[in-house]
């Protein structure tokens, strides 16, 4: 599959963190935002997840995405907490915390654990922040902020949302390679994919959105409806311009020769 | 901010490093089979190891904050056993409900592929393996095996829970801190999962299992460091949390 053109991997790491890390920025001035730019680190993670996951993990792709997301909530709660006096760094402080774990957690499973998987030390750092970002989007859209106790606390954590954010942000990561694992695997139907995992995780932030914001839960209600709409039509496209190219064998004979 | 040299901090630090040591054991001692136990071709539980053990953790979780809001002046050691009690009630629901399921509607022997008899029952196992198959079903070492572990895995999880409840009662309200440190613990429970899960290679029959010896060191080693990691994070947030 070398003639198709893939995205690299580092234009698609620029993607996520800028694109998430704006996004969540913008978020106290429009909640909605923060959906928008955990959904460029679900596409980012997704990426990762399919480098990593395509030597064979031994235990299941789920397995990997529940621990970026584990890595990246406790760097997420670090990172915004930590910094009380400068609320503002804090999602970059998470990222950081994050790839710092991540890169931990990569060095022991590559050098002590022995998993021998060459990409293994860059991709365990690269869905770590991944999942932080994730993890601090979504917040960020139910929160309607990014500050830690004042909003997050009381409206995320308390009301049990997190769990939320935790379970369906971890398999908008994994799902996309996980259903588009195989010999045909391409990285655009996935990455459609991913946005469309993204998306439907924004739906179910809206719905939590609704109940702790009010009005802008509608919007990113509807946006993520139309968002998904979109990307799963692109992925059904996809699916059905690489399935045109598979030919019909005929059924099995009936008797053997 | 906290002071993290102070001896007491050191030693919750330690314990949260001991409670994801504790879970990365629990990992090796439950019988995991994954997908070919799933269709009874090999011995285990039909599914992955971070499933399982983050399923009976987060039940241990449950009982074990259940005991801390009831009995806020409990000691440690209680907390430990309700989580251990409540996780392994859950997988030996599991274990009872799979059993029942290999026995009498896939109908196969169990057996062990790893042991030539049982070391509980001392049964013989290698003639009961159908060809083809890495053994069948949940026999009896496997079932106590799993036991063990899911209590392991469950005093780990309460450990974790009563260390962190005990830094952030005091500075947020009570159902927050129970939420925050709930949700940490969920975290370090999940890392702490699937470390393990990559040693053994997705499958592993249990304490008998030759691979149980082979793997253990390396995969407790990984898991007190990255737990103490979390546990120097987890103290730290508390800092932010000062009012």
């Amino acid at each position: 599959m070398s003639d198709i053109k893939e995205i690299s991997p580092t234009n698609l790491m620029l993607f996520g963190i800028i694109g998430g890390l704006i996004g969540i920025y913008i978020s106290p001035y429009f909640p909605t935002a923060g959906a928008l730019g955990a959904i460029c680190a679900v596409i980012w993670g997704a990426e990762a997840v399919r480098r990593v996951a395509k030597y064979g993990l031994g235990t299941g792709v789920p397995s990997i995405g529940q621990i970026a997301l584990g890595m990246g909530v406790i760097a997420a709660m670090f990172g915004l907490a930590i910094v009380k006096p400068l609320p503002i760094a804090g999602p970059i402080v998470a990222l950081i915390t994050a790839s710092v774990i991540g890169f931990v957690i990569g060095w022991f499973a590559q050098h002590v654990i022995k998993m021998k998987i060459p990409v293994m030390i860059r991709c365990m750092t690269e869905i770590a922040a991944a999942g932080a970002l994730i993890i601090i989007g979504y917040s960020a859209a139910v929160g309607g902020n990014y500050d830690f106790v004042r909003n997050l606390i009381p409206r995320v954590f308390d009301t049990g949302v997190m769990l939320a954010v935790f379970w369906v942000g971890a398999m908008a990561m994994l799902h996309p390679f996980n259903a588009c694992l195989g010999p045909d695997e391409k990285q655009k139907r996935l990455l459609y994919l991913a946005g469309s995992t993204g998306a439907i995780t924004m739906v179910i932030m809206g719905v939590a959105a609704l109940m702790t914001l009010g009005v802008s839960g509608v919007i990113t209600l509807a946006l993520g409806i139309i968002l998904w709409v979109i990307f799963y039509k692109k992925f059904w496209d996809e699916v059905y311009s690489d399935a045109a190219s598979v030919v019909g064998t005929g059924l099995i004979p009936k008797t053997e020769a | 901010m906290v002071a993290l040299v102070d001896p007491t901090t050191l030693i919750d630090i330690l314990l949260i490093g001991l409670s994801g040591t504790l879970i990365c054991l629990a990992v090796h001692f439950i019988p995991v089979g994954g997908a070919p136990a799933a269709m009874a071709q090999a011995t285990g539980i039909g599914t992955g190891t971070v499933e399982l053990a983050a399923g009976s953790g987060l039940v241990g979780l449950i009982t074990s904050s259940y005991m801390y809001a009831h009995e806020p002046a409990s000691s440690m050691v209680l907390i430990m056993a309700a989580g251990a009690m409540g996780s392994a009630i859950m997988l030996a629901s599991t274990m009872l409900a799979g059993g029942l399921i290999y026995a009498y509607g896939v109908a196969v022997p169990f057996a062990s592929a790893q042991v030539k008899r049982d070391p509980i029952t001392r049964q013989r196992q290698d003639t009961y393996i159908s060809k083809g198959t890495q053994g069948q079903g949940i026999p009896t070492i496997c079932f106590v095996s799993g036991v063990v572990g899911a209590a392991l895995g469950g005093a780990g999880g309460g450990l974790i829970y009563f260390v962190l409840m005990g830094y952030y009662t005091p500075l947020i309200a009570a159902t927050s801190a129970a939420a925050v440190a709930g949700v940490f613990t969920m975290g370090v429970f999940y890392v702490n999962s699937v470390i393990p899960s990559y040693g053994v290679g997705g499958t592993i029959e249990g304490v008998h299992d030759p691979k149980f010896r082979r793997v253990v060191p390396k995969d407790v080693v990984t898991s007190v460091i990255v737990s103490m990691l979390c546990g120097v994070v987890a103290i730290l947030i508390a800092g932010g949390m000062t009012p």
